[in-house]
């Protein structure tokens, strides 16, 4: 692995001096690099960044948000997303193009408190976020354990490769929906597996910047694992945002993702989105997950990597093309690395 | 009886009404995250001050006209608990915390970086549950940390102490008695790494030499205020391990 | 309409279905039974400048009261009793749903429906904090701070001012040539009974004590209910759009009793 310095800072902390270049939650003040919140900051030849402990979430385009429906208006959906501003769901995205206010009853549809889980599809400076259900797994979410976290422990929770999760969905049998914007929805049948997913994701957003976070996860849940396939637990939650894949590897497997669900989308109105925790009814956990999952993982966990780049964009939109391209191939690197390490 | 009072301020050993010396600031404590609904917050005791702020934000503006297409609005609420004075205070708010929530505000905002959030707003409560003269120091401090803590893009933390003058002397920390009775007090607001000032009133008479004395002291308070914020900050999200371990 | 969408709070709605199947099984989201209180913590003596204070802490609210003794002139009508003026304020530190600005009409019934308990009640012996019958009295404010808001807000301000009135140090005032002046001494209270508010929400036919901002926000109805020492009710205030049946009030008179000793020994303790 590259050279990597890690350190807690606070607001206005110089982290490293030199010619470095700001990735994520870093400004330049003189000669230095200083951190712009309260997080764990790394210094490594591809730049330096801060891992931030507190924040309220900031919407992303294409992230996947739990948000809860607040009010309507003839056309459209008001959304709260846990984030700066409510979101807004068209009436056409769930009625199809031809919806018309006075025929169609949105209350049908979603009423006032219902959850959904929805993609972010445009926010930028002038207009609020926009949200669309129209793809696998999305929409209305009719019933499941209800639990916020801070918005900035989400990749932790996640965990490598969506390993964190999968050992807390594993153990205690139950489906958990994770939305980037911090609210969680946990499903299953079994209330004290319902219970212990919640116990532990608290654990995860209460000690998400220890070490050992995974160990101790897995005493709680009871896992054992003699075979520790894993190396040893990083320090912190940026360990989940790197390795980084290539691009070029994530988005092949996305857009064949989507043509497929672009194919299924005529199958499943979304007038009736098909609840996610009724697969996993018929699926014992303990085999393993189904790719869909998977897939949606490994989604959140680009997410992460494409947050990084649009806040290296916003410092300077001609970095970045040199940041992809280091990117690149130093992750290519270290997945390789893992690779071999899971062959071992 | 103004002579007892310049004897009660500072007597021939250089001690102050309090038992203080002139370099040296009440007791600080600091505790973040006291306000479960709150997106950051902070609880200060500076001497007797005793100050809750709150943080919520960013978030949408209301009512919507007020959002600025490049940037957030900051609102400051400078706020006294009817019971945090001597004598009760109306509720009602009065033009004193109308102008201290309005320096306080212009005081913060240098350290935030609003350009990051356009059209949302973030909004800092700040409410003084007891009073005892520096109240508008000691709640920018705990309000720089409840913004630290709501995760807000900053440039630098806010530390803020006041300097003042009895008689001949320039003291630091001014307390409520030194406020009334004393000869001058200035309030300072200072961003400890960019070595830059936010805030800087005086009330008194200074000399040119008095005032450069008097700002330097006050400087040097903040940056005293400043490790004890920087140290709450880090309690509350790293408890006390100050360094990262690295596993082997 | 727009500044609705802050000031409204919503519950999931799989939230609400979870609350009302618990419910059915006769238990609450937070584990509780319906008769029980959050954990309570007082403390008294926390503003020095006050003359007497209480931080109340139940389940995530908090309230902060504070009790200060002036003198003024008499209220018309009560010429021969000490004046006691209260007022609350939802902080807007409280929740995101509070906007700053004069109390709404929430907060002033919070602060009337507390006021009721200690005035009706007649915990203050009024008519001896008076200095010059029909001229100057004692004028003793309580004024309660929400910091923290999570539903309750009726009982933890009630108990806050209770305890803050009940370990006050009031300053004694004496009369000089004309003129009121402030002894420097100080002496307990007037305090007569100690009246304990009890509220309870009404969500479909399951009647809960303590209710959380969640289950306010499902309820159809509220009651509060303060007695006194010797168990007598001194101040009811039934809330919010829905009825209640005659027994299911009668029932909680007599919880409100049995519930409101408990509370009362709590703060009994402090003295």
């Amino acid at each position: 692995m590259q050279e990597i310095k890690r350190r807690y800072v606070i607001p206005g902390d110089k982290i490293i001096e030199g010619n470095y270049k700001p990735l994520m939650n870093v400004v330049k003040s003189g000669n230095y690099l200083v951190s712009t919140r309260v997080g764990i900051a790394e210094a490594g030849k591809d730049g330096v960044k801060v891992i931030p402990l507190s924040g309220v979430y900031i919407p992303r385009v294409n992230d996947l948000v739990i948000g809860k429906i607040i009010d309507r208006s003839s056309l459209s959906w008001d959304v709260d997303i846990n984030a700066c501003f409510f979101a807004h769901l068209p009436a056409q995205d769930v009625f199809g193009r031809d919806f018309s206010p006075a025929k169609d009853d949105m209350g049908r549809q979603l009423s006032i408190g219902d959850l959904i889980i929805a993609r972010i599809v445009s926010f930028d400076r002038t207009r609020d976020p926009m949200l669309t259900v129209q793809d696998k797994d999305l929409g209305k979410i009719p019933y499941g354990e209800f639990i916020k976290i801070s918005p900035t422990r989400v990749p932790r929770l996640i965990g490598k490769r969506g390993s964190m999760i999968q050992t807390i969905e594993q153990a205690t049998q139950t489906r958990v929906i994770i939305g980037q914007n911090g609210i969680v929805v946990v499903t299953g049948r079994d209330p004290d597996g319902l219970s212990l997913a919640a116990k532990a994701i608290r654990l995860v957003e209460e000690e998400s910047h220890t070490t050992n976070l995974t160990q101790r996860v897995k005493a709680l849940l009871n896992v054992q694992d003699p075979e520790d396939p894993e190396q040893p637990e990083s320090v912190n939650a940026s360990a989940d945002i790197e390795p980084q894949t290539p691009q070029q590897q994530q988005q092949q497997p996305q857009e064949q993702q989507q043509q497929q669900e672009q194919q299924q989308q005529g199958q499943q109105p979304t007038s009736e989105p098909q609840p996610p925790q009724q697969q996993q009814g018929q699926q014992p956990t303990s085999e393993p997950q189904p790719p869909q999952q998977q897939g949606q993982k490994q989604k959140g966990q680009q997410q992460e990597e494409q947050q990084q780049q649009q806040n290296t964009s916003k410092s300077s939109s001609k970095e970045k093309h040199k940041i992809d391209n280091s990117e690149k191939s130093s992750s290519n690197n270290s997945n390789n690395d893992q690779k071999e390490k899971k062959q071992e | 009886m103004y002579s007892l009072k310049e004897l009660t301020l500072l007597d021939e050993n250089g001690k102050r009404s309090d038992g203080r010396g002139i370099d040296d600031l009440r007791p600080i404590k600091i505790t973040v995250g006291v306000v479960k609904n709150a997106d950051g917050s902070a609880f200060i005791e500076f001497g007797k001050n005793k100050i809750i702020v709150a943080v919520y934000g960013p978030r949408e503006v209301h009512p919507k006209h007020m959002a600025l297409p490049d940037r957030c609005v900051l609102r400051c609420r400078y706020h006294m608990s009817p019971f945090s004075t001597d004598t009760r205070k109306n509720p009602a708010p009065s033009r004193r915390e109308v102008e201290i929530s309005k320096v306080m505000r212009e005081s913060l905002e240098p350290s935030l970086i609003l350009s990051d959030y356009p059209r949302a707003v973030i909004d800092v409560f700040v409410e003084v549950l007891q009073a005892d003269g520096g109240s508008r120091c000691a709640g920018i401090n705990a309000a720089s940390v409840a913004l630290a803590d709501a995760g807000i893009n900053m440039r630098d933390l806010v530390s803020a102490c006041a300097a003042g003058r009895i008689a001949d002397n320039i003291v630091l920390d001014v307390n409520d008695l030194e406020d009334k009775e004393g000869d001058a007090d200035m309030p300072v607001a200072y961003l400890p790494n960019l070595e830059q000032i936010t805030l800087l009133q005086v009330d008194g008479k200074l000399t040119t030499a008095q005032f450069s004395e008097c700002l330097n002291k006050a400087i040097d308070g903040c940056k005293l205020v400043y490790e004890i914020q920087k140290d709450a900050l880090m309690k509350k999200y790293f408890g006390n391990e100050l360094e990262v371990k690295e596993e082997v | 309409m727009s500044s609705s969408k802050r000031s409204t709070i919503i519950v999931e709605q799989l939230r609400k279905q979870q609350m009302l199947e618990a419910l059915t099984r006769g238990k609450r989201l937070d584990g509780r039974e319906y008769e029980s209180y959050r954990n309570l913590e007082i403390e008294v003596g926390i503003i020095d400048k006050a003359s007497g204070s209480a931080k109340v802490i139940l389940g995530n609210t908090e309230v902060i009261a504070g009790v200060k003794v002036e003198t003024g002139e008499p209220f018309e009508g009560l010429e021969n009793k000490g004046a006691l003026i209260m007022s609350a304020e939802v902080l807007p530190t409280a929740s995101p749903h509070v906007e700053p600005g004069p109390p709404d009409e929430d907060a002033i019934e919070l602060s009337r429906v507390v006021d009721r308990g200690v005035r009706e009640s007649e915990m203050l012996d009024l008519d001896k904090l008076v200095l010059v019958p029909g001229k100057i009295v004692y004028t003793v404010f309580v004024d309660c701070s929400i910091i923290n808001s999570d539903g309750n807000l009726l009982d933890a301000t009630s108990y806050a001012v209770v305890a803050a009135l009940s370990t006050s140090k009031f300053p004694i005032f004496e009369m000089q040539d004309d003129k009121v002046v402030d002894t420097g001494k100080t002496m307990p209270p007037p305090i007569t009974t100690i009246p304990i508010s009890i509220t309870a929400v009404k969500i479909g036919e399951s009647v809960l004590l303590d209710p959380t901002t969640e289950e306010e926000a499902c309820m159809d109805a509220r009651i509060t209910m303060t007695t006194q020492s010797d168990g007598s009710i001194v101040a009811v205030q039934k809330g919010f759009t829905g009825p209640f049946t005659f027994d299911q009030i009668i029932s909680f008179s007599e919880i409100a009793r049995i519930k409101g000793e408990e509370i009362r020994s709590k703060i009994k303790e402090l003295n």
